[in-house]
């Protein structure tokens, strides 16, 4: 069953049209969302955590339609979001950001504590969960992000590009961290790195000029990577070019036979 | 680690009120040296720039370092903005008018609670369209013109427009402080500050 079910979504940015009547459905597991820039990633990420309205079409999260103040304020509660720039309070701690995150969330006051910790220790923070967040280096900075988007115990976990500043060690625990949480949780994460899809993602969608260019598993798009002869050094970097070009491809050809 | 305690931590509500402290001690002092007990008009500059200092102070603690994860909140934000707006209006209301006891028809506590009223409103009004950073600059930007300019100005319309330099039984002025105040509270709990950085 779809945790997530979009139909004919469409968000514009003054003139530009960020997704173009998208219509997708994601379940339990962890959902690569991958697309060069401006494909729409963002503006998908940000509909799906309800701060941005689409201008057309419905979204329904965990049963909830969110164009309703009802669903929204339900589904809110069972959501976790990580933007692509969280901002943070200068005079916080790591526990006191994650804290404050958790009472936006209402999370009931006495299990605020124990969810804290274990937030930050499933990032791999415990032992700075005392130090103020603006003297950590910018790969913890952006595990505190992370820690603050499962502190609730998300359904859904929206995560725009979480491993940007991240060294390749807090990457491969990260990968792992987002494999147990795929087993309970839709997690949909936004990247442009391609091997991450490949080695935590148990479906990948590509967006391509807002609408969805190819769904299906990593390891068909790696099969049609190995197939391809197109530009990448790994297989499935080769079947992301190769969906691309041949979805360009079929939009150009449709336009002309339109003319 | 209570949640309103972090909430007032995260609008640097300690500091701000720190601040209105000091701008209260500094017009207490500005206005002690004034001689104003031989023309109340000689308390004009005090009435003028003490609430544009505060509402400076205010404005600037409706920033949101995260106004996007913020966004995601399941409470409504508009009753907390609300509350946050009114208190600190409250507490310069309060505090401003110990520098300018007296002389409450010409240039004593009602002018300095209508000032205070009007550039907070401005301020916040400010703050909802082009962000808590700069939400001093248009409120100092028009008090300063009228500081300036508006001396020789008369009639009804004067009293309006030229609200931050009339004496407390104006009633033009009260019209036109407690207007903006309304709006500027109104939008400022309806939208909040306009994000900034990044996503500006």
């Amino acid at each position: 069953m779809n945790s997530i079910h979009v139909t004919g979504l469409r968000v514009r940015h003054r003139k530009t049209l960020a997704l173009d009547s998208l219509d997708l459905g994601l379940g339990t597991g962890v959902h690569g969302l991958l697309g060069p820039n401006g494909a729409g990633k963002t503006s998908l990420i940000r509909v799906l955590a309800t701060v941005a309205r689409p201008d057309a079409g419905r979204v329904e999260i965990l049963g909830e339609d969110t164009a309703e103040h009802r669903g929204r304020t339900e589904v809110r509660r069972r959501l976790g979001y990580l933007p692509q720039e969280f901002g943070y309070y200068p005079g916080f701690t790591v526990r006191e950001f994650v804290a404050y995150v958790a009472w936006l969330k209402e999370v009931p006051a006495e299990r605020v504590p124990d969810a804290v910790e274990r937030a930050v220790t499933r990032v791999g923070l415990a032992d700075r969960a005392d130090a103020k967040v603006r003297t950590l280096s910018g790969g913890m900075v952006r595990r505190v992000g992370i820690a603050q988007a499962i502190v609730n115990d998300p359904a859904v976990l929206l995560l725009d590009e979480p491993t940007a500043g991240l060294d390749p060690e807090q990457r491969v625990e990260f990968r792992a961290l987002l494999r147990e949480l795929g087993t309970s949780a839709t997690v949909v994460v936004s990247t442009h790195l391609v091997e991450d899809v490949a080695a935590a993602c148990t479906e990948v969608t590509l967006l391509d000029a807002g609408r969805v260019a190819y769904r299906g598993t990593p390891e068909a798009l790696t099969v049609l990577g190995e197939a391809s002869d197109g530009p990448g050094d790994h297989p499935i970097e080769r079947g992301y070019t190769a969906v691309l070009r041949a979805h360009r491809a079929a939009g150009s050809g449709a336009r002309e036979a339109v003319r | 680690m209570n949640g309103l305690v972090l909430y007032a931590r995260s609008r640097a509500l300690p500091l701000t009120l720190a601040a209105l402290a000091g701008t209260t001690a500094f017009a207490v002092w500005s206005a002690g040296r004034l001689d104003s007990y031989l023309d109340p008009d000689r308390r004009v500059p005090v009435v003028a720039l003490a609430p544009l200092l505060a509402s400076a102070v205010i404005g600037t603690s409706l920033y949101t370092a995260s106004a996007e994860l913020d966004r995601t909140a399941v409470r409504p934000w508009w009753p907390r903005r609300l509350a946050q707006l009114a208190l600190l209006t409250a507490l310069a209301a309060a505090l401003l008018p110990l520098a300018v006891l007296g002389h409450t028809e010409t240039f004593g506590p009602p002018a300095m609670i209508r000032n205070t009223l009007g550039c907070t409103g401005f301020t916040a009004l400010a703050a909802a369209l082009l962000g808590a950073r700069l939400s001093w600059l248009p409120a100092f930007a028009y008090v300063s013109a009228v500081y300036m300019g508006g001396h020789g100005a008369h009639g009804r319309a004067a009293t309006v427009w030229a609200w931050p330099m009339q004496p407390g039984a104006e009633r033009g002025a009260w019209v036109a402080a407690v207007t903006l105040f309304a709006l500027g509270a109104a939008l400022y709990a309806a939208v909040g500050a306009r994000p900034e950085g990044p996503r500006a």
